[in-house]
């Protein structure tokens, strides 16, 4: 870096040298364009904020950031020199790490193992310094206030938000110039994503930049420098945070596309009998002997906040009996009933759309169809024989009704964006016609386009008579889906909120105060 | 020219998307058919007497039994397990079937209709053992089979006390090497099982959800289907092909011998492999595994013909093995992207 008088007194107006420069970066798989004209850049000790709907190229980028995807044309340079990484390894040798969305963990390797995974402290003839290592992933962990979690529990044991926070605590190991955190929230709980934006200030306050990629705005506005919006593999605009609004953002990602009223509240709540009753119902993990308690009305949209670990899976899989439940009563329609499989309770008109769509919901590398009529292959098919096209038809309708964006029938669940992949879990239970539907998550990596389908289609649902049970680590989402929010905390119910009396406040306290009762014991 | 494909793939609606995907898919699988070919063309060149009707009826019956056991591999791999124990079932499917055909008291007709249905009973027996107990213990279906298959080669010794039973009606021997146009009827009866399992993986929700199992039997069993009945049945159905392959074994060799089918199993999931089936369950097709055997067998005897050794046979086999394996993960890429 050369500077003159001049140019230092430039700078002092203009932004900073950036670290991380790209101009006009393109990159197309096949016939499919990814990016199409990319130009970012990030000045030291900036968090900058990438935003863009699924599919707007925010993945394929990261990708060409840590030389997982070569670029086939533009100019990316780090620190004033040309950075083409070929590898990831070779990307954080140059200091810049990433946080991916998808979880990198080794599972059956303790905490401490992971966090150490690339260099694990070793003595003289090559032996792991166990103790060293713990004592030092002990003090990682502390620093991003982990303090429940033992460092040499296996990965497994932990919930998703958790292994979330490992990951970041392992990015941290290295000291980086560039710190890439793709949507690190989305499985974060509101305390846990505090706590990693006090570790993001920390790196700014250290002359770190971080790239945080987010659905939520709110994020964006509460934590980032600057933000750039990305549509379609293109940069739409960059923008100091100051000088932009919610609105713009939206409108930047969406283009012209109508923007939905994410809010129009104002739900009836038909209330004409109870579909669901829980009597103490407590499932293996459950440590409490009264259990669960609770009504879900028919026509009604009920919602379960709490902080991750509260227990609200958990609860929805014993429902469902993907994991079976202990004791207490089950009441369907008031008639008490026990389902021994998730079949039994799909027989009773329950749907269940699962938190993890890769693992749980869809099978990928299957065709749109198999996966939208998997749970009603009976109604598609005579004597066993599957009628493909009854199956395309019915693909074809859901995909109408749910605006489905896909290429057609037969391509694989795999090629869709995360909001039309989520379209799809839904299409598969809505093919049953269920009285029930669970839904844990529903919108999560879901994109703001999609996000305001779901609701609007959620809403439809209840208007017919459903009842709906909605798990989300997001409060807006509650608050402008639900009739009623309950509030979990160590598989519990600590609180229940009424619409009327919606704050994000009262819920937070309630979820809060439960985890503090708890700790106390 | 897959860019070219793409560019349609994009744009068009979905019908031109559909016959995109399926060109592509056809292009995947054409692979191991185009392969085939070229070997058949290079023995042919190559050696005198490869494309003579004898050569070929003769390869057409060694490859009968492997294709027929590979059958019922491609069903359990297809559901991401494993079956080990094939090679032992068939040589205990055989005593069993062998003890039954040479009861003098039976008519002709009587014994081998009854040693069909031992031999079918007995695969069916065992595999159901391999299903029900990996299902039900929720155990790697690699080391329930490894126990099955000492467990059938020990039965299959104990029944005979380690003797080889012979001397089976003529006219069951007659079966076994009869022709139809050229063609051994052994290898008609494999290509009809052959179709049947294409039809039953293909056209029925069994199938699809074989194919969803291998993929994904988490979400499978949350949409309310019982992976317990699918694991089993696709094992049992492995079973009774088993059993098949044993009746066949004993017309064409006259013999039944509880020593018989050492390594048959890695012949079959050779074949599976080759015909471009994943290992890890939920991709592939028993049109595939139709070719891979044949693949195997062509080789087999092209390259005798050509005058290579035995071992040198089998060292060429377990190279084309690991090709086959190397060449699906570049077909995958493609499809991928």
């Amino acid at each position: 870096m050369t500077h003159t008088d001049s140019g230092v007194a430039h700078q002092a107006i203009a932004p900073r040298l950036p670290i991380l420069d790209l101009h006009d970066v393109r990159k197309r798989f096949g016939g499919t364009v990814a990016l199409n004209g990319v130009t970012l850049s990030v000045a030291p000790g900036e968090v900058h904020g990438l935003i863009g709907e699924n599919g707007a190229g925010k993945s394929t980028l990261i990708k060409v950031l840590c030389g997982i995807v070569k670029p086939d044309s533009g100019a990316i340079s780090l620190a004033g020199e040309a950075y083409e990484p070929h590898t990831p390894r070779e990307a954080k040798a140059r200091g810049l790490q990433v946080v991916h969305q998808e979880f990198n963990l080794l599972p059956f390797l303790s905490v401490a193992e992971n966090i150490f995974i690339e260099h694990l402290p070793r003595n003289l003839f090559g032996v792991v310094r166990r103790n060293d290592m713990n004592a030092r992933a002990r003090a990682a962990l502390d620093a991003i206030g982990l303090k429940d979690i033992d460092v040499r529990w296996p990965v497994e044991r932990l919930g998703i938000a958790h292994r979330q926070l490992v990951e970041v605590a392992r990015a941290l190991m290295t000291d980086s110039r560039v710190l890439i955190l793709d949507e690190p929230t989305a499985t974060l709980t509101s305390r846990e994503t505090d706590r990693l934006f006090a570790i993001i200030n920390d790196l700014r306050s250290r002359g770190v930049s971080v790239i945080f990629v987010s659905h939520h705005l709110d994020e964006i506005f509460r934590i980032c420098d600057r933000v750039t919006v990305l549509r379609n593999g293109e940069t739409v605009f960059s923008r100091r945070i100051g000088e932009t609004s919610h609105d713009e953002l939206v409108r930047g990602m969406v283009g012209q596309q109508l923007q939905r009223e994410m809010a129009s509240g104002a739900i009836s709540s038909a209330g004409e009998g109870t579909a669901l009753s829980l009597v103490n119902f407590r499932h293996a993990q459950s440590p409490h002997a009264e259990g669960i308690s609770l009504d879900l009305h028919k026509g009604e949209i009920l919602g379960i906040a709490g902080l991750v670990g509260s227990g609200r899976t958990e609860l929805l899989r014993a429902i469902f009996a993907a994991e079976q439940p202990l004791s207490g009563t089950l009441l369907r329609d008031g008639k008490p009933a026990t389902f021994r499989s998730p079949r039994e309770a799909i027989q009773a008109g329950i749907g269940f759309v699962t938190e993890d769509r890769k693992e749980e919901g869809l099978i990928l590398a299957m065709p749109i169809a198999a996966n939208v009529t998997l749970a009603s292959l009976s109604s598609i098919s005579r004597v066993g024989l599957l009628d493909r096209k009854m199956e395309n038809t019915m693909t074809q309708q859901f995909g109408a009704d749910l605006k489905l964006k896909y290429g057609g029938p037969s391509r694989h669940a795999a090629t869709l964006s995360g909001g039309n992949q989520q379209k799809v879990v839904l299409a598969k239970w809505l093919a049953r016609n269920p009285q029930i539907l669970l839904l844990d998550e529903p919108t999560r990596g879901v994109d703001v386009g999609a996000k305001a389908e779901i609701y609007a289609l959620i809403r439809r649902l209840a208007e017919k008579g459903l009842a709906l049970l909605v798990v989300s680590s997001e409060l807006p989402e509650l608050m402008t889906l639900c009739d009623r929010i309950m509030v979990m905390s160590q598989h519990r119910i600590v609180g229940e909120v009424a619409r009327a009396d919606f704050s994000e406040e009262k819920i937070l306290t309630y979820a809060y105060h439960g985890e503090r009762r708890q700790t106390g014991h | 020219m897959m860019q070219a494909l793409d560019k349609t793939t994009l744009n068009a609606p979905t019908e031109a998307t559909v016959s995109g995907m399926s060109m592509k898919l056809l292009l995947r699988d054409a692979g191991i058919g185009i392969a085939l070919l070229l070997l058949i063309v290079f023995f042919s060149l190559s050696t005198e007497h490869f494309l003579t009707s004898n050569n070929i009826s003769n390869i057409l019956t060694q490859i009968t039994i492997n294709l027929i056991l590979a059958i019922g591999m491609t069903f359990v791999i297809l559901i991401g397990g494993i079956d080990l124990s094939v090679g032992s079932m068939l040589a205990f499917c055989a005593v069993v079937a062998g003890t039954v055909l040479t009861i003098p008291e039976l008519s002709v007709f009587q014994a081998v209709g009854l040693a069909t249905l031992a031999a079918i009973g007995t695969g069916v027996v065992c595999g159901f053992l391999n299903g029900w107990i990996s299902a039900f213990w929720g155990l790697p279906s690699f080391i329930v089979t490894l126990g099955m298959l000492n467990i059938a080669r020990g039965a299959a010794l104990q029944v005979t006390d380690a003797r080889t039973i012979y001397s089976f009606p003529p006219s069951f021997n007659a079966f076994g090497s009869q022709m139809v146009v050229g063609v051994p009827v052994v290898f008609l009866i494999a290509l009809v099982l052959v179709a049947v399992a294409w039809f039953v993986l293909s056209k029925t929700v069994f199938g699809r959800l074989l194919y969803g199992i291998g993929n994904n039997e988490e979400a499978v069993r949350l949409a309310g289907h019982s992976l317990m009945f699918y694991k089993v049945a696709a094992f049992t159905i492995a079973g009774a092909l088993v059993g098949i392959a044993a009746m066949i074994y004993m017309a064409r060799l006259n013999i039944a011998s509880p020593i018989i089918g050492i390594g048959f199993e890695l012949n079959a999931i050779a074949a599976v492999i080759i015909g471009g089936t994943s290992l890890n369950g939920g991709r592939g097709t028993v049109v595939g595994t139709l070719l891979g055997a044949c693949i195997i067998g062509v080789l087999a005897n092209g390259l005798i013909l050509f005058g290579l050794s035995d071992f040198m046979r089998q060292m060429i086999t377990g190279v084309v093995i690991i090709l086959a394996v190397i060449i699906d993960k570049y077909r995958e890429r493609i499809t991928a992207s």
